[in-house]
């Protein structure tokens, strides 16, 4: 049995969905769900659920990259057989959760994960810095601007300290996209680092026939920048498209629906880092995220640049914000003029909002604080 | 054996972190494929750009999502990558597994792709990363056959949708988000597989305003769990909070220096709406101006506790900044019961007035929450059939320029001039 | 009378064929019987994809039909589907 390449329709199966969730509740889960009545983080990592039938689930999470191996996923599994009935789970930021019915059975699993080297490394709780959610980068896509695994590395071995401990005012989320489309959703992150072109696509002329449906490219480009033109190639006259360099914001779009209007360069890519974002509606709204920084260069294998300006904003907020207050509560608390000196962050007309709806962002108000920007 | 030399990679294998590269490293001693991947990322890491290109691969047949199709633009230096598709299989609800089920997904996966994965994807999927074109189909057929699990969405269609884990193990949960999840996942498994719409289309469900999976900031349709009766206090738990006896924020500062616990500076002060106070050592809530925003039930779990009559709040139209920008969802049902006892008919009635309308009004790759910015939000609310509450919004307009319909104004807008001309001279 | 499923078939694949845009959005099959929702013509154009006469082509984020032997892709191995 299995497919048969001669008969590819015969018994194909469609539209099943994924598995039922139930099959996948450890015991503990299955028998407490609707039921629990709080929790608690006992120590970096580490949390317990108390239900009301008196039960307690023990959770010990563990950081991972997000890129990972089926041989670290069976190792995982063999961590799970031999400690938690075979069952784990995964968290919406790429960490990885065993779960324990006994708080007896809680070191036998810390000192199996610790005797691992440093695969699992259990923190990413509380007032801390958790896993990083990213995009692919450099790994697998199309149009990135930047790496994506490798930033996230240098940023978590500098930040490390800060996963394993609950130091901060406030938990801190960190997100990567590697290119403005974000498909990593990093606008209503503690601190976002993005990855941003600068320079407009270049037009193939003469591969643009053969692989580009023009009118497609033409509607692609959210700012009409991308306009019909005629090319000479090989003495021909040929229908191709023109930009207009003024126009561009360097989206990328383009090039998805047009093979033939690569952008990417390595001196024109680099990293754009913004702060102060949030989801949860705990306290304040939840709120974008702002860009600070508007260009960091490209610098491989370990991003200095990058890595400093995170390590350089999260240790300012951590000096200087009240208890609970998350990174853009405290900088609205103080006020942004206030974080840029504070962080000493070079304050560049490339903060200032000029797309659209960009008044919203403009300051309306004599009320300022006098800062170094004040000459 | 390495098959490439990859100094700049190697450099990040030191480091407290978890390193890809060597995760990566030992895949390629079962995968040579792999060495390949690490060959290439060196190039780009090298050049600083990168060398993939997308390709039209959208799924297995009949399928219009759940592939996204990927090839190396060196593919004679790198052959183990010249074809390496993406494909998203569909996640469990709450991304619980067994490790029989995820060491039989594995072994599919090693059976005809690269090993490399991610666990998961931002909408929620296992990613697999790493599929030549010939081994599609022969994957999907041993996914659907043996382990009986199915692709997830890409493209313009109703996306994976993705949920926090909720009531399995969660005390704040205000609805059952994992069975909605699953329930809506089964549901619209054509929208899924098929493209349906002028664009994507995403549902997150979170079961607390504090938004684990971030449906407030990336879902077009968002339920977010609030409740509707007041917030439940054990005033035993709030004494033992006030004596020290429990850690803050349920234990998110162990280990940091921090001043002993107060009620008063870290709960009634901190409350956006000031509605809660002490009389002696009772904590009182004036619930009806509470906004539930989570904060006084984050510090205090062992003593609060969200209120028993839960539902959830609908937002619609998040979206990231392309194009117009970044939209947060917008509050269109401020609270509504969300059961499996009616098989959550309420719910999916809203979701296919939602698509009913945006299916034939969205723009081609526009995204719900920018239709609603362009015909705005007094026009949406029109067509879901609702009546405007103040909860719609932050603040009235600033601006009179309101447009009426000619109904509403006596004598509609069809007048005479010349009757006017004969009472006012040009 | 509106037309028959097979009528708005029919219109959708010479459509496909004789538009000077090889791949078409769902948007533009609408037009193909405006008496019918769009959510019929969704389905209606996606059995012309099992039925072979149309084909997906995504960009990853937005998907398209076209008829197989029209559609533009960089590797032409979109054969698959």
């Amino acid at each position: 049995m299995g497919y048969d390449p001669e008969n590819p329709m015969a018994d194909r199966i469609t539209d099943i969905g994924p598995p039922h969730y139930s099959k996948f509740h450890p015991p503990v889960i299955a028998k407490n769900k609707g039921k629990w009545l709080w929790h608690e983080i006992t120590q970096p990592g580490v949390l317990v659920h108390k239900a009301e039938s008196g039960d307690e689930c023990w959770t010990v999470r563990v950081g991972a990259a997000r890129l990972i191996s089926t041989q670290l996923i069976y190792e995982m599994c063999d961590i799970a057989d031999a400690h938690c009935d075979g069952y784990l789970r995964f968290t919406t930021r790429n960490n990885v959760e065993f779960m324990v019915d006994d708080k007896a059975k809680v070191q036998p699993l810390l000192d199996d994960l610790a005797s691992r080297s440093n695969k699992f490394p259990v923190g990413g709780t509380g007032a801390g810095v958790t896993n990083i959610v990213h995009t692919q980068g450099w790994v697998h896509c199309h149009t990135p601007a930047t790496d994506a695994s490798g930033v996230v590395k240098a940023v978590m071995d500098e930040l490390f300290d800060y996963f394993v401990t609950m130091k901060l005012p406030a938990q801190v989320r960190i997100a990567l996209a590697c290119c403005l489309n974000m498909c990593g959703a990093v606008h209503a992150s503690d601190i976002a680092i993005l990855g941003v072109h600068r320079k407009p696509p270049m037009i193939d002329h003469s591969r643009i026939t053969g692989v580009c449906e023009l009118p497609l490219a033409i509607a692609s480009c959210p700012l009409g920048a991308v306009k019909p033109a005629k090319a000479e190639v090989d003495g021909k006259t040929i229908k191709t498209v023109k930009v207009n360099n003024d126009r561009c914001m360097y989206c990328g779009n383009c090039y998805t629906m047009c093979p033939a209007m690569p952008l990417a360069d390595p001196e024109g890519d680099g990293i754009a880092i913004l702060v102060g974002g949030k989801v949860s509606n705990s306290r304040s709204a939840p709120k974008f995220s702002k860009l600070v920084i508007p260009f960091l260069p490209n610098t491989p294998p370990r991003w200095p640049e990058t890595v400093e300006a995170v390590k350089n904003i999260l240790e300012t907020y951590a000096g200087d914000a009240r208890k609970y207050e998350r990174i853009g509560e405290w900088a609205e608390r103080i006020g942004w003029e206030k974080f840029f000196e504070k962080c000493n962050i070079p304050f560049t007309i490339k903060s200032v909002d000029d797309y659209r709806l960009a008044y919203e962002t403009w300051r309306t108000t004599t009320q300022f604080k006098y800062t170094n920007a004040i000459k | 054996m390495a098959k490439h030399e990859t100094p700049l990679l190697d450099e990040l294998e030191s480091g407290p972190w978890p390193s890809f590269v060597t995760d990566i490293k030992r895949q390629a001693e079962k995968n040579p494929d792999c060495w390949d991947i690490l060959g290439l990322l060196e190039l780009s890491f090298k050049e600083r750009i990168t060398h993939w290109k997308h390709g039209g691969i959208v799924g297995v047949f009949g399928y219009g999502g759940g592939i996204v199709g990927r090839y190396c633009d060196v593919p004679k230096q790198f052959p183990g990558v010249e074809h390496f598709h993406t494909v998203r299989v569909n996640q469990p609800a709450s991304k619980y597994y067994s490790t029989e089920n995820l060491r039989a997904l594995m072994a599919l996966w090693d059976k005809h792709g690269s090993g490399m994965t991610n666990m998961h994807g931002s909408t929620g999927d296992i990613i697999l990363l790493g599929c030549r074109t010939e081994a599609l189909e022969p994957f999907f057929w041993d996914l659907t056959h043996e382990l009986g699990q199915d692709l997830g969405g890409s493209g313009s269609n109703l996306r994976t949708p993705a949920n926090c884990l909720g009531q399995s193990r969660c005390e704040w949960s205000c609805y059952d988000t994992e069975e909605l999840c699953h329930h809506l996942t089964m549901h619209y498994q054509d929208e899924i597989h098929r493209p349906a719409f002028p664009y994507k289309f995403k549902f997150k469900f979170s079961g607390c305003s504090n938004d684990c999976v971030a449906a407030i900031a990336r879902s077009d349709f968002a339920v977010i769990g609030t409740w509707r009766d007041d917030i439940r206090i054990d005033q035993v738990a709030v004494k033992e909070y006030v004596a020290g006896k429990h850690p803050a924020n349920g234990g998110s500062y162990i280990g940091g220096d921090w001043d002993a616990f107060s009620i008063k500076k870290e709960v009634l002060d901190l409350c956006p709406t000031e509605c809660m106070w002490m009389e002696g050592d009772e904590l009182k809530i004036d619930n009806a101006e509470c906004t539930r925003c989570m904060h006084c039930i984050n510090v205090m779990p062992r003593a609060l506790r969200p209120g028993a009559h839960g539902g959830a709040s609908i937002c619609i139209g998040a979206k990231a900044p392309i194009l117009d920008g970044a939209q947060f969802a917008t509050l269109i049902i401020p609270f509504m019961e969300v059961s499996a006892e009616n098989e959550f008919e309420n719910v999916i009635d809203v979701i296919e007035n939602v698509w009913d309308w945006w299916m034939e009004v969205g723009k081609n790759r526009e995204r719900i929450g920018e239709t609603m910015q362009r015909v705005g939000l007094p026009t949406f609310i029109k067509v879901m059939g609702l009546d405007p509450i103040p909860q719609h919004i932050k603040e009235p307009r600033s601006n009179p320029y309101v447009f009426w319909e000619e109904e509403e104004v006596p004598g509609g807008f069809e007048r005479c001039v010349d009757d006017f001309r004969k009472r006012h001279a040009a | 009378m509106g037309m028959s499923d097979e009528e708005i078939q029919a219109a959708m694949i010479e459509k496909a064929t004789k538009s000077p845009k090889a791949q078409l959005y769902i948007k533009d099959f609408y037009k193909c019987d405006p008496d019918t929702k769009p959510r019929m013509i969704k389905n209606l154009a996606n059995d012309l994809v099992k039925k072979g006469e149309l084909m997906f082509w995504s960009s990853g984020s937005t998907t398209m039909y076209a008829r197989p032997d029209r559609i533009k892709n960089e590797e032409g191995d979109s054969g698959v589907n």
